[in-house]
């Protein structure tokens, strides 16, 4: 069990982070129209280059592995492509982007590249998904939206193995799955447990979330036969459409707004609670197993009992109508806000041995996914909880 | 009258021969498009009987086309005739640079042609229907 590596990037929010394909670039943006590229230099993350081309906050950023392309969304309606190429004067490898017109009226919010790395696609405010392939013809990225029947802003998207279907979670609290096949870029793909003859636009499925609440986040998992989502009413559902339908765990832990698959039976989530829990389960059933976060010496609350959750904490202070006798300057946790992101770091996608989380306090943390902590002091700080 | 794009001779003459070719039964559809990095309008494909769903899957879906289309129309006393049409190809994913030359070129290749009817479609493959070209032209 390997503890986990904290890089403090910025004082304000990291509002998206993408790794490169061996792990040692990795592009963020700190909040602001600018995404900074970053390399390891042994010590921490360094900034190589700036990508500096958007007009508004950058929502969300996307490194394509194999092609080496970057992709970054923005509230000024636009996305952009980043390929590297070396620079005419100085011969230099630069990132040089080209403009993605995603004809949408709203911010775009979450950009995703599809497996095979021939298209992206963008969601948005403007309540439709802007599917994006590149046209060899007019040499232009051409997109085309998914718009019905999404009814509110789409919050999180993620492609299926097979390069055609795509998850999306809305605000409008329903998670879908589309087809978002391009005649000229896709093979018309093989049947699925999700369907099979898909023109563009087909809905595969629509589930609510339990109690009413935006689906903050998506995800297949690896083989493509399930679906995870999480939503704000606090509860992460799992949908096999081949099997039971809808596997549904209500928690009563301040809500998620991010997950990723580690392997076909586990699922790390993370959100308003500052720290990854880690879900387990099958076809038979889900459960929350503990969380990825054991700190408990790290911070001034040395000695004290690992108060895992924040909501505890300010159920606390309400009550004692005080911060607490120490210092409660920081959360005992490793992350001191909501944890936005949490993404696959090292192994392969059916084994992910490390994940990576950035969030609201600035903070890029790698976690090794098997450290799964003691879910001990939860479950005593759960049993005390009254509403 | 002079544009940024030009016409050759060729195209000029297979849009007459189009034009006065007898036609007895089928639509019949000429597909013209335009070369960005020589300014010239070419000749792309010819079909000589063709449905509209086969037609519209021909046509790219972000690429501005003109069709010059000699629709066979049944009016509703029975009567069969071929007017000439030509439809505006303009899906709005097309690459903007495109799209302008595509819009500026219109008039004059719509006099090369000799045609009076023009049907705007701009949405791409959906909107090519027999239906919406009925529509428009049983008046």
């Amino acid at each position: 069990m390997s503890a986990p590596e904290v890089f403090p990037l910025s004082v304000g929010p990291i509002t998206g982070h993408a790794f490169n394909a061996d792990r040692s670039q990795v592009c963020v943006s700190l909040n602001s129209s600018d995404a900074q590229v970053m390399a390891y230099d042994g010590t921490g993350w360094k900034t190589t280059e700036t990508l500096s081309e958007h007009d508004k906050l950058i929502t969300s950023i996307d490194w394509a592995p194999n092609s080496n392309r970057i992709v970054t969304c923005s509230q000024d309606r636009n996305a952009y492509v980043w390929t590297q190429v070396p620079d005419p004067q100085t011969g230099e490898l630069t990132w040089k982007p080209t403009l993605v017109l995603l004809r949408i009226n709203r911010a775009a919010t979450f950009v995703r590249w599809s497996p095979n790395e021939d298209k992206f696609a963008v969601a948005s405010g403007a309540r439709a998904i802007a599917i994006c392939s590149f046209d060899e013809e007019n040499n232009w990225w051409v997109s085309r939206l998914l718009k019905k029947p999404i009814r509110s802003t789409v919050l999180s998207i993620d492609w299926h193995p097979n390069n055609v279907l795509l998850a999306a979670g809305s605000a409008d609290q329903k998670a879908r799955v589309f087809s978002a096949f391009i005649k000229d870029v896709d093979k018309r793909p093989g049947p699925t447990v999700w369907g099979d003859k898909l023109p563009f636009n087909t809905i595969c499925g629509e589930w609510s979330s339990p109690n009413g609440g935006w689906v903050h986040s998506v995800a297949f998992s690896p083989s493509g036969d399930a679906m995870a989502f999480v939503s704000h009413d606090s509860s992460i559902s799992i949908i096999y459409p081949g099997g039971p339908g809808v596997i549904t765990v209500k928690t009563t832990i301040l809500p998620y707004v991010t997950l990723t698959w580690t392997s076909e039976s586990s699922i790390v989530t993370a959100g308003h609670d500052c720290q990854p829990h880690v879900f387990q389960g099958s076809e038979n059933g889900w459960a929350m197993v503990g969380s990825l976060d054991s700190s408990k010496g790290t911070h001034r609350h040395t000695g004290q009992r690992n108060q895992i959750e924040a909501f505890n904490r300010f159920r606390q202070a309400d009550s004692r109508g005080s911060q607490g006798e120490e210092d409660t300057e920081l959360l005992p946790t490793v992350h001191q806000n909501t944890i936005t992101s949490v993404r696959a770091f090292d192994g392969s996608p059916d084994r992910v041995t490390r994940v990576s989380t950035s969030g609201v306090d600035g903070r890029l943390v790698l976690w090794d996914a098997n450290a799964v902590g003691q879910p001990v002091g939860l479950a005593g700080k759960m049993a005390g909880l009254r509403m | 009258m002079s544009g940024t794009v030009d016409i050759p001779d060729d195209v000029k003459k297979s849009l007459r021969k189009f034009r006065f070719a007898r036609r007895d039964a089928g639509s019949a559809a000429l597909i013209v498009k335009i070369n960005k990095a020589k300014l010239i309008m070419e000749e792309e494909e010819q079909f000589d009987s063709i449905s509209l769903e086969d037609l519209s899957e021909e046509l790219p879906e972000n690429s501005p086309r003109f069709v010059l289309l000699s629709y066979e129309l049944h009016h509703r006393d029975g009567r069969k005739s071929f007017p000439l049409v030509l439809i505006n190809w303009a899906p709005s994913t097309c690459e903007i640079g495109m799209l302008t030359l595509h819009a500026s070129s219109l008039i004059q290749f719509q006099n090369a042609a000799d045609v009076s009817k023009v049907i705007e479609i701009r949405d791409g493959t959906e909107s090519l229907t027999k239906e919406a070209i009925d529509a428009k032209l049983l008046v």
